[in-house]
């Protein structure tokens, strides 16, 4: 438990979240300040919101747990895993999205495919966005409980009245904003605890030297690429396959939370540059969260389980007023998930539910209140399932394993979508219910299927190429879109030479 | 073959070789785009080096591969 000067600063941060927060209410008038921030934002606040939300406090714990048990071969997912595909989508889909004037990736799915393909792409991210609330408030809890003593039911409704306030008044601007003070405490945090860390193993040289002779075991902690045949999660053929070609695309350019906030951009190249220099501070994430999972070998050999490793540096390593520091780093991570998730639910079911099924000629207020209440009525259903979490452990890994099985299918219909113009609405709809049903398939008998540990990589290419293929196959089949219902929609050189901004 | 046993005969340096050709294609395609498209958005008279976007991304690709060669 926290106590003096740690329990001050998470207070501090706590209570500056939700100030900080408030402030941006004053500039939401229209449904389009409360989804994409008036479409006003510079590139620097969208690029560090992009990074703190893509790495929450339970990924902290889990990518040193996986440092400390697999090695470096981990910082695959930022690097290789990140950086290619938000080049892709800088220069290639997001102009798309931002020219169309677009507030979710299933509006686009709609506007190319059809209105089938577009409802079950946004039902999809809503059912896990919602799933993934619950378990977000309880760790939260869990946090604030442990730390300071805080019964777990207080714990729950600190965390959703901060977040929830400021989220329900100040929309995205206020997420975007918030996010950015959030990275800055991750980051000194973060390297607060590596620069620490370092020194208590007697410097890097140290460290290598010392883990290269604990065993058989610790040999390849430090090779980036690992061999076909490892029994690790991360053959290289895995990661170049199934993360780089398919799940980081599908994330960083059909992720809902990721792409609603490069539309929030002042202009396409501001749009264009939060990517890149998103994909920039990207590339010291493994070094915040890696390194202290790789260092903890040293300093605690014999930890049971690689979950450990980190809270275990934080107890050991760092003085007070740092733990503080480290502690308000991880409800940063967690403040900036739930934030994130609760207003891209909120725009997906106003854009993509409501406004098509519901009421589609009422006024911009009455979006915007849509989307107010939605977020309201989201943050009771987080907080009424947030006990439910604590009967299933397992429950965040079960949900973020179900999205990866989402992510090959809709990258298939996404990349057939915008670079073929032969694709059509029956093709992309066949491709993502067949590609979601083979990758829980896949799931299902993966010990029959698979040699390694845990094949999400592997079932995440398999069902992107089916989804490939069947796109194609039932495309050619089916009675082709024209020239004028596909204007805008799929790639041409046109766009790199036309300024239409 | 759903565990790409048919590429174990690759060996990690060959993969790595991999990799690294990957992030030479990926700058050669940022690249070849043409100017004017990086900086739709931008005047013409607030077009410096500092915000080409080629460079940002030449940049950080020459950063990662940096990383994957020392390890």
């Amino acid at each position: 438990m926290l106590a003096g000067i740690d329990y001050f600063i998470v207070i501090a941060y706590i209570v500056g979240m939700l100030l900080l927060g408030l402030y941006f209410k004053k500039f939401v008038n229209s449904s389009e300040d409360y989804f994409l921030g008036g479409r006003s934002l510079p590139f620097w606040a969208i690029g560090m919101s992009i990074v703190v939300s893509d790495i929450g406090a339970l990924d902290f714990v889990g990518v040193s747990g996986q440092a400390y048990r697999y090695g470096i071969s981990v910082g695959n997912f930022d690097w290789v895993g990140s950086v290619p595909a938000m080049l892709l989508a800088a220069f290639i889909f997001i102009p798309y999205f931002w020219r169309g004037g677009m507030y979710t990736i299933p509006e686009y799915l709609g506007r190319r495919y059809n209105k089938s393909v577009r409802t079950i792409a946004s039902a999809t991210w809503i059912l896990f966005f919602a799933l993934d609330l619950g378990v977000l408030f309880w760790a939260s809890a869990v946090l604030l409980n442990v730390l300071m003593g805080w019964p777990i039911w207080i714990s729950i409704m600190s965390t959703a009245g901060v977040v929830g306030l400021y989220t329900y008044f100040g929309g995205i601007t206020a997420v975007i904003m918030t996010d950015v003070v959030q990275m800055v405490i991750m980051f000194i945090g973060g390297f607060a605890l590596v620069y620490l860390s370092l020194d208590a193993v007697g410097g890097w040289e140290n460290m290598v030297a010392k883990i290269g002779t604990m065993g058989p075991e610790y040999q390849s902690h430090f090779d980036i690429i690992q061999p076909v045949g490892t029994k690790s999660p991360f053959p290289w053929t895995g990661i170049l396959f199934g993360l780089t070609f398919v799940m980081s695309n599908a994330y960083m350019i059909g992720n809902q939370s990721i792409v609603q906030r490069c539309l929030t951009a002042k202009n396409e190249w501001h749009a264009k540059a939060s990517m890149v220099f998103g994909s920039a501070l990207k590339m010291f994430i493994p070094i915040l969260v890696l390194f202290p999972g790789l260092m903890a070998v040293v300093v605690h050999p014999d930890l049971a389980d690689g979950d450990q490793a980190l809270p275990m540096m934080i107890k050991t390593i760092l003085p007070p007023g740092l733990v503080g520091l480290m502690f308000a780093a991880f409800f940063a991570g967690l403040m900036s998930s739930v934030d994130s998730l609760l207003n891209s639910t909120a725009t997906l079911f106003t854009k993509d539910i409501y406004e098509p099924f519901i009421k589609n000629d009422a006024d911009d207020k009455h979006y915007l209140k849509v989307g107010q209440i939605t977020t309201l009525v989201l943050l009771v259903i987080g907080v009424a399932t947030a006990p439910i979490s604590s009967d299933f452990p397992g429950i965040y890994v079960a949900i973020q394993t179900f999205m990866s099985y989402f992510q090959g299918p809709i990258f298939s219909i996404l990349l057939l979508g915008i670079f073929w113009k032969r694709t059509t609405q029956w093709g992309g709809l066949s491709a993502l219910v067949i590609g979601i049903g083979f990758a829980v398939f896949l799931n299902v008998f993966k010990a029959d299927y698979f040699t390694i540990e845990d094949p999400f990589l592997y079932i995440s290419w398999w069902s992107f190429v089916l989804g490939f293929i069947v796109n194609i196959t039932v495309s050619l089949l089916t009675k082709k879109h024209s020239d004028a219902e596909l204007e805008g929609l799929v790639f041409s050189s046109k766009i790199i030479t036309k300024n239409k901004s | 073959m759903l565990n790409f046993d048919w590429l174990s005969g690759v060996s990690p340096e060959t993969a790595k070789m991999i990799f690294f050709g990957l992030y030479i294609l990926i700058g050669l395609l940022v690249l070849s785009l043409p100017n004017e498209y990086i900086w739709v958005g931008i005047k013409k008279e607030d077009r410096h080096w500092y915000n080409n976007l080629k460079i940002w991304s030449v940049t950080v690709l020459s950063i990662l591969a940096t990383v994957y060669y020392q390890f």
